[in-house]
């Protein structure tokens, strides 16, 4: 345990520092500070327990379990965003947002059953790197033989990527909607927005209750 | 009549502002359902802008909307199309033709005076294109038996199997839907044949593509079918299929006490950023031929411009040695490089170019600029 906190105080103070001299900074910029923001929460965490933890990082003796067990709010910090990135959460809209590693970018596609509704996908209009939108704004639109269909952002952020091949093969939004055929990436602006969407679970009960 | 509308529509306000059916006024406002609706104005910016305010607006999910309009003669290309590859801008240009991008999907139309066009507004749920194309079927095969018209699983009307009259495409938005469709009446098909052509040869794009198809009007096969009659029987047919008794009230979308922001809306399509600039990436691979007046010679220059968000991003002109330096081919690339993909801009860009250079190569000079800037609409 002494040594994992050792080891993510070093990993996220090199992440920095690599991110400072990051040539791509400008276009980053807003992924940095939600990265900063992510990390200075992880380091205040740490820190408000720094009375225990640094005698801890000093002493050559190993660690009892249990005295670190007693840090819950470490704890609870580390597993709480493990959870995040791995979840998919939806919007009432049929659009999803899978939250990165980092915690600062989230990655936006359509649901299984949004493009089942749809049809066949035959062009993604899809927004420019760096475009703002705000929660719901309409961001692009994807056409199939039923209609052009808006898509809404899911969060506030900044797009920081496009998926480049549903240029050539729009038909990847259906073969492989939460995987290949993801169509953007943002930053999180307020991650409290997270809360505001369903998890899977509440998704599936939404998606029978419109289909009755 | 018009106080009567911003009534009508005000009756069906809710408290947060969004228009609702209003129940307890539904004797007043004629049937308590579906609105009938009849576009005063022929401008199609107007028109499209209508119809983005009644789907942001209207609330939709208990109450369908009809809504009929006409356009003076514009061309209108579908939400991801390519305008230099559906139409013949030049031509439109000459013409006073005006181009409008519109927000559904599907391919480029012509619209005049005499083609009437048909905006069914309804929830995400109750979206049902065939039987909105019932509607219109149904109502020529009532005032016109002798007619053979039929809607395909593309969603065109078909007369007598072979000829469309009716082109549809659709948008699909937060909770609200609509499907629009043309239906040729009295068009001028001369115009349809020679504006929806390519301005330029060459395009490499993934825009949707349009899909070409022999025209008639209605009035070619049913001399006497008068535009009212047809409106009347549409109207009719509409509410005879969705149970209601609403008669068509007219509208004017340039009416912005009865429709806020609508202005704002049709300057927004009007502008040069949602038309052109919106336009998915493409590239544009040419042979230009080229000729020098005075000596008569003939020569060719290979073009390639890559295009994005209406703007050059590259731009090669290949033009071999011996016709022109390669400077002044290098410079003429090198000032559309960052500007917009228009003819306008590239002439004035060029204009600068041309003016510093001697007389011997001015005018092999000036017939490449023209060269280019043909290809560009």
């Amino acid at each position: 345990m002494q040594l994992y906190a050792r080891h993510l105080l070093i990993n996220l103070e090199e992440e920095e520092a690599r991110r400072r001299a990051d040539p791509r900074r400008r276009i980053r910029r807003s992924h940095q500070y939600a990265t900063k923001m992510a990390a200075c929460g992880l380091f205040r965490s740490l820190s408000s327990n720094f009375f225990t933890v640094l005698p801890l990082l000093n002493r050559s003796a190993t660690l009892s379990p249990l005295r670190l067990a007693s840090q819950p709010y470490f704890g609870r910090t580390l597993a709480t965003s493990c959870r995040l990135t791995a979840a998919l959460k939806f919007t009432d809209k049929h659009e999803w947002i899978r939250v990165e590693d980092d915690g600062a970018v989230g990655t936006v596609g359509i649901s299984k059953f949004a493009q089942e509704a749809l049809g066949d996908v035959v062009y993604c209009g899809l927004p420019e790197v760096g475009t703002q939108l705000a929660q719901q704004d309409e961001f692009g639109a994807l056409e199939s033989v039923k209609a052009a269909s808006e898509l809404y952002s899911p969060l506030t952020g900044e797009v920081v990527e496009v998926n480049a091949l549903l240029a050539d093969n729009p038909g990847l939004v259906n073969k492989s909607c939460y995987k290949d055929g993801w169509l953007m990436k943002m930053t999180i602006g307020n991650p409290a927005e997270l809360d505001t969407l369903m998890d899977e679970a509440a998704y599936e009960r939404y998606i029978r209750s419109i289909e009755d | 009549m018009m106080s009567h509308i911003r009534r009508t529509l005000s009756l069906c306000r809710s408290r947060s502002g969004v228009l609702q059916p209003a129940r307890t006024s539904s004797a007043s406002i004629g049937g308590g359902g579906d609105l009938v609706l009849q576009s005063r104005s022929t401008d199609v910016f107007q028109n499209l802008a209508l119809e983005d305010w009644i789907d942001a607006n209207v609330d939709l999910e208990r109450r369908g909307v009809l809504l009929l309009w006409r356009n003076r003669p514009a061309v209108v290309i579908g939400r991801h199309q390519n305008p230099w590859n559906e139409c013949n801008l030049p031509a439109m240009r000459s013409a006073g033709v005006p181009l409008a991008r519109r927000r559904s999907g599907g391919g480029t139309v012509f619209h005049d005076l005499g083609n009437l066009n048909l905006t069914f507004f309804s929830s995400k749920k109750t979206y049902d294109r065939q039987r909105n194309l019932r509607v219109i079927t149904e109502a020529l095969r009532r005032i016109c038996p002798e007619l053979d018209v039929r809607a395909t699983e593309r969603f065109d009307i078909l007369l007598n199997g072979h000829f469309k009259i009716s082109g549809s495409a659709s948008r699909l938005s937060r909770k609200s839907s609509y499907h629009h469709c043309t239906l040729l009446h009295s068009a001028d098909r001369s115009a349809l044949a020679a504006l929806l052509r390519p301005s330029c040869p060459g395009i490499h794009s993934n825009a949707t593509p349009s899909v070409p198809s022999p025209v008639t009007n209605l009035l070619d096969h049913a001399p006497t079918l008068r535009w009212e009659e047809l409106l009347e029987a549409l109207v009719h047919q509409y509410n005879a299929e969705f149970g209601l008794g609403s008669a068509s009230t007219p509208v004017d979308p340039a009416d912005e006490s009865a429709f806020p922001g609508v202005a704002a809306a049709a300057a927004e399509l009007r502008g040069w950023d949602w038309t052109f600039g919106r336009t998915p990436k493409f590239g544009v691979r040419t042979l230009l031929e080229l000729t020098d007046e005075r000596s008569a010679a003939r020569g060719s220059a290979r073009l390639q411009v890559e295009v994005k968000g209406g703007v050059v991003q590259s731009c090669e002109l290949d033009v071999p040695a011996h016709w022109l330096p390669r400077r002044l081919s290098g410079e003429l690339s090198g000032v559309l490089v960052g500007g917009r993909f228009c003819p306008h801009r590239a002439a004035a860009v060029f204009s600068e170019v041309t003016r510093s250079e001697s007389c011997e190569l001015r005018g092999r000079l000036r017939n490449l600029c023209d060269a280019v800037v043909s290809v560009m609409g």
